[in-house]
């Protein structure tokens, strides 16, 4: 296959199967060039990509979660990845056998590494969760919402918000984190560990939810609003523990200001999300008539 | 129901194809019989936009080694596309009366 073949291959799952199939089929038969092809194809893709704007879900998916869940998602990560820097610096750069001696040693670093290992826990979940809900919302206009998403998670992580264009995180200076300077001293805690937080725990899952949620189909309204009210109070736990303004100072490098004391912890909640939709796919299959509802 | 010159295109083409109707077909009918190329993405839309409306029906076929065995969307004109399409058909005729093309054409012959 040639690469513009191949571009046309990837372009075609824009497409749902059937029409792939018939159109590619047509292709095949009348025997047409891959730069036509191609041109017809990007043109077909537009006018069923349009189309699918004209219904609110897109719309809903694009206004509601895109930017939103983008931007705080991207903010928690660099608040995670900040505090775990500190923690994995603590350890890993200061390890010596003889501490493991010690009782005391050993219970905080368990109580680190479970600290830790939650937090990542949560932000997975959220991730997964914004990604679930773009994806089920958005359907096959998740090409566009979904593209967007990552965009807004890769530049606010890389460049970050409009204030700051002017001093973005990988550019900042070691002093910028004074309070922790030795940490963040070097480059690996400062930019890459923060980046790799980013990736693994935000992108992959989110991608991972958008397929889950696009490839989910009907559901009995019993299932689909235990599993909407699942999505709906891990992202208020996201946007609950998580003031978006504290957020804001904690990636500007200001030292954060503690927590609201007011809110009641509910960021474990956070599991509820795929926890719902492990709940309701399961509960589902097996629901009388409908396992020709997942694919 | 109304119908626009493509739609009506589209119509009389999937029509004359009759049980062989189905995209790649109807679109080099359209070809031929218009000069003008008939792009995937006006065939695709224009069809979902005519089964909205009823006026054909579409179903996937079997696939066939000569479409890397891929399957056809074949096509079949319903009772109400044909009613479209012969009131589309009516309405030029009436309208092409005496004007100098129409007059013409019937002296050069089809």
């Amino acid at each position: 296959m040639t690469p513009m073949w191949r571009l046309v291959d990837i372009v075609s799952r824009v497409l749902e199967p059937d029409e792939q199939d018939a159109v590619r089929g047509d292709f095949a038969e009348s025997g047409e060039t891959s730069g036509r092809a191609l041109r017809g194809l990007l043109g077909l893709a537009l006018r069923r990509q349009t189309a699918l704007w004209r219904n609110w879900r897109p719309w809903l998916a694009l206004l509601g979660a895109v930017a939103p869940f983008g931007i705080l998602l991207s903010l928690v990560s660099r608040r995670m990845a900040q505090s775990s820097a500190i923690t994995s610096w603590l350890y890993l750069n200061n390890w010596d056998w003889t501490y493991v001696r010690n009782t005391g040693f050993r219970l905080d670093f368990a109580h680190d590494v479970a600290i830790v290992l939650f937090e990542f826990l949560l932000l997975s979940c959220w991730s997964w969760t914004s990604g679930f809900v773009l994806g089920y919302l958005s359907r096959r206009a998740i090409w566009i919402n979904g593209a967007l998403f990552c965009l807004v998670l890769v530049t606010v992580e890389l460049w970050g918000m409009p204030r700051f264009l002017g001093r973005s995180l990988l550019l900042s200076r070691a002093d910028d984190f004074s309070p922790n300077s030795a940490v963040f001293s070097g480059a690996f805690y400062r930019e890459v560990f923060p980046l790799i937080v980013h990736t693994v725990l935000v992108l992959l899952p989110s991608l991972w939810g958008m397929r889950q949620g696009l490839r989910l189909a009907a559901l009995p309204l019993p299932l689909r609003t235990m599993l909407w009210a699942s999505s709906a109070l891990a992202m208020t736990t996201l946007a609950m523990q998580n003031s978006p303004w504290w957020q804001v100072r904690t990636w500007n490098n200001q030292p954060p200001p503690p927590p609201p004391a007011h809110l009641p912890y509910l960021a474990p909640l956070a599991v509820i999300g795929p926890l719902g939709y492990l709940l309701a796919t399961t509960i589902g299959r097996r629901w009388p008539g409908r396992s020709a509802a997942f694919k | 129901m109304t119908i626009g010159e493509f739609e009506y295109l589209l119509l009389t083409a999937a029509a004359r194809l009759g049980e062989k109707a189905y995209g790649a077909a109807i679109r080099q009918e359209i070809e031929s019989a218009t000069k003008r190329r008939c792009s995937i993405g006006a065939l695709y839309t224009t069809l979902d936009r005519l089964e909205t409306k009823g006026l054909l029906k579409t179903w996937m076929g079997d696939a066939t080694p000569q479409r890397g065995g891929r399957a056809k969307r074949m096509i079949r004109v319903t009772a109400k596309g044909i009613q479209a399409a012969t009131a589309f058909y009516d309405a030029v005729t009436r309208v092409s009366r005496g004007v100098t093309w129409e007059a013409n054409r019937r002296m050069v012959g089809p």
